[in-house]
Parts: C-alpha cells; structure tokens; sequence
C-alpha cells in the first residue's frame, strides 16, 4: 500500500510532496525558511521582498486567474531564480480553465520550470494534464497514485499535435 | 466514407479500455459517483429515467452498412430491440445495464465507432448536411473538414472540461442544411479566389437562451481552420461563465463581452499559435481525402431511365415529390427514408429495420448511409433506374412515408417518456399531430412545414427553428406546450434570401404566439395556424415560414386565440418568455 503520504507524481515516479500553502491573511511573506507556496497575487503584491527570499518559493495560480494583462515577459525575468516551480489549482477537475492556463505559462509565457497540478486531480485526468505541460501532479486522496502513473500510458496515439505526448513528459 | 488508419483504430480501442477501468472503478467503488459522472458523460452515457441512456456517435452523419447492421445487433442484444436517432446525427439506446456498457463499446470499436464526447461539457460530435458529398448545389465537400475536426476535437486534452457542452457544424453547399447559424460554432465553406476558407459564426445556439450565431470571420483559410477553432475555444475556455450553468454557454460570453472584443481577444491567441504545429497542410488533407472510400458513380447513366414510366403510380409519385432529393451525378438521387411514421417516436428505428436498410443501402447504393439531424436516414447514391424498385421494398416495411419537408416529418426529443430533464413528454404529442394529420393529400397541399418539438427548454428538438416549434413547460407539476411560430434553421425564404440573409446565416428564432396550451389542445392549435396560412398564402408556391415573414405572427396569433375550442381551458399565464 502506497502511503496516503506519498501522491506527488514528479519525473515519472512518485515522491513525498512537503510543500505547504501560506496563508496570507495573517502576514504578508512567509517565514524565512523553506517549502512555502504562495499565491500568484501575494507573489505579485510582493515581489521586491520574494527576490531578496533566502530559499524558493512555489506560486500558486488559482483557476480564475486572468493571465492575459501580463506582458509577454513577464517571467522571462531574474526574479524566476526564485521561483521552485508554479502550480495551478484544480478546485474541481471539471474545471478545465488549468489547462489553458497551463499552455499559456508554458507556450505564451515560456516557463520552462516545473509545473504542477493540484486541487481535484484524478487518474482520469493526469494524461490531458501531462498533454497541456504539467509534469508534476499532487493526485488527488482517495484515487490511487500508482494507478494515476499508469495512466500516462492510457493512450499512446494522439491527434492533437502542437501537445506533448504523456511519455516525453514524464521524462 | 472514412477508413480508420492504425492510429484512429488504437486511440478508439484504448478509450474503451479507459472507459472499462472507469466503469469497473466505479462498481467496486474506488470511483466515487462525482467522479465517475462526468467521466462517464464524456462517454455517451447518462443515467435516465429507467435505466443508463448510451448515445453513440455518427460522425457527420456518416453510416456504413456494417456500422448500422452492429447498430442492429447492439439494439438486439442489450437493448429492447430498437435504437432512436437524435437531433445532432447519434444514435441513442435507452435500456442499456451500466455493467454491459463497455462491451458494447467494444463491439462499437469493431466497426471504427464509438460514443467519445457524445455527451458532457466537451466538444460533441460534429455536424453536417445530411448530403454532404453528394449534394448537387455543393461547393465544398464538407466530409474531409469534419473528419480534420472530428480528429482534431478528439480528446483534446485542452478542452475537455469547458463551461458547458460546445457543438460545431459545417456546410459546405450553397443551401445551408447544417444550420450553421445555431451552433456554438458554424463553419460556411466558401470557395474564393484566394481558395477554400471557411466564414465562421460563434454563438449561435437553441436551448433558454436562443440566438443566432454572429460571423466573427468573413474568410479564414482551410489551413489555419484549427488553428482559428483553437484560439476560439481557448478564450471560452478561459472567459465562459463557470458559475452559472444557464450562463455558460459560448453565445453568452460572446454577447457579454460583446462580437467584437471576442474577435479581438480570438486574434491574439491566433497570433499566438496559427503557425504552429496545427496548421493544416496540404499533405495532411489529401491523407484523410485518401482515407475516404469514395462512391464509383457510373457517369454513362441518362439523367431519365424509368422514373418516367411510374409516374401514373399516385403514392409513388408523391415519395418522388418529397423523400428523393438531387444527386451532383447524373442519373443518381438521393433517397431519404422517413422514421416519421404515424405512431412510432420520430427518429426511432428497430432493429430489423437497420438490417434491412443495410442491405438496401448495398443493393441500391455503396453501402452508404447519412444520418438526417432531422432525424431520418439517407441512401445517399441511388440509381434513378432503381428508384421505383427501392420505394416499394421501403414502403414495405413502413419507411416509405412521403413527408420530408412537410408536416408530419416531426422533429423531436424523445421527452418526458424516457428523459428526466423533460418538463412533458413530446412523442404522444407527436403522434396526436401525425393522427390529425392523416389526409396525405391535404399534407402535401400544406407544403414545406418544419415542425419541431421538444419535451423542455434544452431544446434538443430544435422546437426554437421549427416554423412551427412546441415546447413543453412545467406548471405548478402540469404540462404545458409553448407554441412559437417564424423560426427557421437557414435562410428558408428564398424570395428574400438576399446577401445579408447568407451573412448571418439566415437561421431565425421562432417567436411565441401567446399563452401555452394543455397537451390535447396541441393538435387543434396546429390545425388553426394551418387553416389561416392556407387562408392568407397568395399561392401554392407561398410557404407557411414566408407567410409568417410576410405577415408577422399577429393574424395566427389572433385566429388561435379566438378559437372557441382553444379558449376556453387556457387558464394559465406563461411564464416563459425571460428565458
């Protein structure tokens, strides 16, 4: 039995995921010390104080977020050396609006880093979500993260081709 | 029709392999019943109101022989023995047992078919002329570009969970018979001097809130088609409204933000990806036209041949008169079978009738067959010569009637009888229509009717574009029928069918006469609004939609209210008209 523990899917294989959401209702920044995601608009609302952050922050982007005001480069930038990896929420899987998001980041946007699913992630959506750029993914309790592995082999032909296949996204 | 490369094969075999885990996730209980509902709308099938509702694909309406013989044994084997084709080319079977699903899904791969996005917030299955590739006044063979969007919108691992269901339909004659113009996207081809291109309606649609599609294209070349539907749905994706399932539809958001910030917002992820990887090439169209049986018309037949010597034959004649259409090949016809007889649900066929028709569609054809989205089968490519012999092996087994285009050619849901979103049920309606309707002579005096119905305000009987359209209500635990009357799916009034009609499409949205009526008034209401057309048409020649264009709905509206029959148990005050 896999450990209720151990759900992060990352390079293909499944880790224990010790990154922890802040809460900024009663500070502004997180402590100074490590593993802390943080919201795309604390994130923003912040950003001279996260550059000068001893250890790497996540951000995470919730599924309303508008991207599109952003300029084109706006992660092109140094301050990205702080930056872990960008996670977007899933708060129910049947909202799809992550995966536009996510193609955005990765073709608009050019983040290159890690990216990672959360909220509702289920074994039936790990491989649309491995298609559209994600390569980690915190499977969601109760669906099984060794059957959620198996699934980025569900299909292995795919019409869609400006969208990655599952095999080279979990590399 | 279209032959399944290795690809297309193992991508359908592997959905089903998906599906089986789902559904036995799901028995076992390691899916929970959220998680399996979507997953398993995604695949046709909905729970209904006596057992699961499988719907299977036909894309673009395309159906060989093999398929509708499996159609035949699937009826057979794990339903009761019949099928019932719907209003946007699929085929639904209403008493299917969960745990079989997947082995008929199996069975469905056999023959390269499959009910992938039948159902759920995804891009559903495609829709085109019910003659396409064969009709006379085409421009563009549309069956090569559904099957482009057909592979393109499979699986899209974008866009499979949008704010709400997404339908696209394509044409490609110069007579619109897709209806483009209620679509969540309607695609016009066009043949211009710079090539083909497609003009391209968003926001078209029936159901509460009915609207005609706004052209936000004019010309979008053939290779940048998916391209272009990429950015479109990209920015639904993003923008449509999640929180109201009324509200999230693509019409809406194009209406709120208004035609021209969507274009606009539309363009700038275009930009973004229209010379990306899913540009269409040219090598990529001629290997799916490849794909494509095409028919081996025999181009030395006379344009005559025999139907010459069955005219004197009364009920022949009127079939040939309705149910046989014009074919691009001399000599050739197109033959629709009607699935509107009186007493059976419109768009239901049993078993042996798909074993026959299959056979038919061999003898008397290329074993082809389309799907109508008005809910009737089409042998596409038959000889002329044969036609008297086809009409007498069909008027057999009751799939003769000669009303296609006329009043008892009903379009409809399966409503309340089988659905569990339907406010009242449609098919008893449906046959109270067809019954006083019986005197053919006098249907084909009344001439091109379309009469559409559905059981609530999803629509699916298009009831919005029917020149007639009955839609049932929920009062206080009662039924109630809506009548609305001047709809239209394209541009039906041909004597004004001028440019600015084509531009938008020429789909109209029916407007409601007045108060609704109870379900055994139905047949009277429509036998009013009959006589004052026949009463008020200038000639034979004038239909009844160009009556209602010419006129406006006040003298029927007037005539059915002061009908003493009708005006007595009307005590309800609608309530429709905010939706």
């Amino acid at each position: 039995m896999v450990s209720n523990h151990v759900r992060l899917i990352k390079n293909g294989r499944l880790e224990l995921d010790i990154w922890r959401l802040f809460d900024a209702t009663t500070q502004s920044i997180p402590p100074h010390d490590s593993h802390w995601i943080v919201k795309f608009d604390t994130w923003k609302q912040n950003i001279d104080e996260f550059q000068l952050a001893k250890y790497p922050i996540a951000i995470l982007i919730s599924s309303d977020s508008d991207l599109s005001n952003l300029p084109n480069e706006f992660l092109h930038d140094d301050l990205l050396l702080g930056i872990e990896f960008i996670a977007i929420d899933f708060p129910n899987y049947t909202d799809g609006r992550g995966y536009s998001l996510a193609q955005l980041l990765r073709n608009q946007y050019g983040w290159r880093g890690e990216l990672r699913a959360m909220g509702d992630v289920l074994i039936d959506t790990i491989h649309y979500l491995a298609r559209c750029g994600f390569d980690s993914f915190l499977v969601k309790q109760g669906h099984d993260p060794k059957l959620a592995l198996k699934a980025f082999e569900a299909f292995t032909v795919h019409y869609q081709r400006s969208y990655l296949k599952p095999e080279l996204a979990s590399e | 029709m279209y032959i399944y490369s290795e690809v297309d094969q193992r991508l359908v075999e592997q959905r089903v392999a998906q599906f089986k885990d789902q559904t036995q996730r799901f028995l076992n209980g390691s899916l929970s019943d959220d998680d399996f509902r979507v997953l398993r709308l995604q695949n046709g099938l909905y729970i209904q109101r006596h057992a699961p509702m499988l719907r299977v694909a036909i894309p673009y309406g395309m159906l060989v022989s093999e398929q509708l013989r499996t159609l035949a044994y699937i009826a057979r084997r794990w339903d009761k023995g019949y099928g019932h084709f719907s209003t946007r080319q699929n085929i639904q079977f209403n008493w299917p047992v969960l745990k079989d699903v997947p082995e008929i899904l199996a069975k469905l791969a056999t023959v390269q078919m499959h009910a992938i996005q039948t159902s759920g917030n995804c891009i559903r299955n495609t829709t085109t002329d019910h003659f396409a590739g064969v009709a006379s006044d085409e421009i563009v063979n549309p069956l090569i570009w559904c099957e482009i969007i057909r592979q393109w919108s499979m699986l899209h691992p974008e866009f499979a969970f949008l704010p709400r269901k997404f339908k696209i339909a394509v044409s490609g004659a110069v007579k619109d018979r897709a209806a483009v113009g209620v679509h969540d996207i309607g695609l016009q081809a066009v043949r211009e001097s710079k090539g083909v291109g497609f003009k391209i309606w968003v926001g078209g649609g029936l159901g509460r809130t009915p609207i005609v599609g706004k052209l936000i294209n004019p010309f979008v070349p053939w290779s940048d088609l998916l391209t272009y539907l990429q950015a479109i749905l990209r920015v639904y994706n993003l923008h449509g409204r999640r929180d109201n399932k009324y509200k999230a539809r693509i019409k809406i958001l194009v209406k709120d933000i208004t035609p021209e910030v969507f274009t606009q917002q539309v363009n700038q992820q275009w930009d973004l990806i229209k010379n990306g990887p899913d540009k269409v090439t040219l090598e990529q169209v001629q290997e799916i036209s490849n794909r494509f049986s095409w028919p081996q018309y025999d181009c030395s037949l006379s344009d005559y041949d025999s139907i010459k010597n069955c005219k004197e034959n009364q009920k022949f004649n009127r079939w040939l008169r309705t149910n046989v259409h014009s074919h691009k090949v001399q000599g050739y016809a197109s033959v629709t079978v009607s699935l509107k007889v009186s007493g059976v649900p419109p768009g239901d066929i049993t078993a042996d009738q798909m074993d026959a028709l299959a056979d038919m569609s061999e003898k008397y054809g290329f074993g082809e067959l389309r799907v109508s989205h008005e809910q009737n089968l089409i042998l596409a490519d038959v000889e002329k010569r044969n036609l008297y012999l086809l009409w007498q092996e069909l008027d057999l087994l009751n799939l003769a009637t000669p009303n296609i285009g006329l009043i008892t050619n009903i379009i409809s849901c399966p409503g309340g009888d089988y659905c569990s979103l339907a406010n009242a049920v449609s098919i008893p309606v449906a046959a109270a229509i067809q019954q006083r309707f019986d005197d053919l002579d006098f249907v084909h005096e009344i001439g091109e009717l379309d009469l559409n119905l559905s059981g609530c305000v999803n629509a699916c009987g298009h009831h919005h574009i029917g020149h007639i359209g009955i839609l049932g209500v929920d009062k206080a635990g009662e039924e109630w029928y809506q009548i609305t009357i001047g709809g239209r799916q394209s541009g039906a009034n041909q004597k004004n069918n001028s440019n600015k009609d084509f531009s938008s499409g020429g789909a109209a949205i029916g407007r409601v006469i007045g108060p609704s009526f109870a379900r055994d008034q139905i047949p009277q209401v429509i036998s009013v609004l009959i006589k004052t057309y026949i009463r008020l048409r200038d000639s034979d020649e004038e239909r009844f939609i160009d009556v209602v264009d010419r006129l406006g709905i006040e003298p029927f509206k007037s005539d059915v209210y002061s009908d003493p029959t009708l005006t007595q148990p009307i005590k309800h005050k609608e309530v429709i008209g905010g939706q």
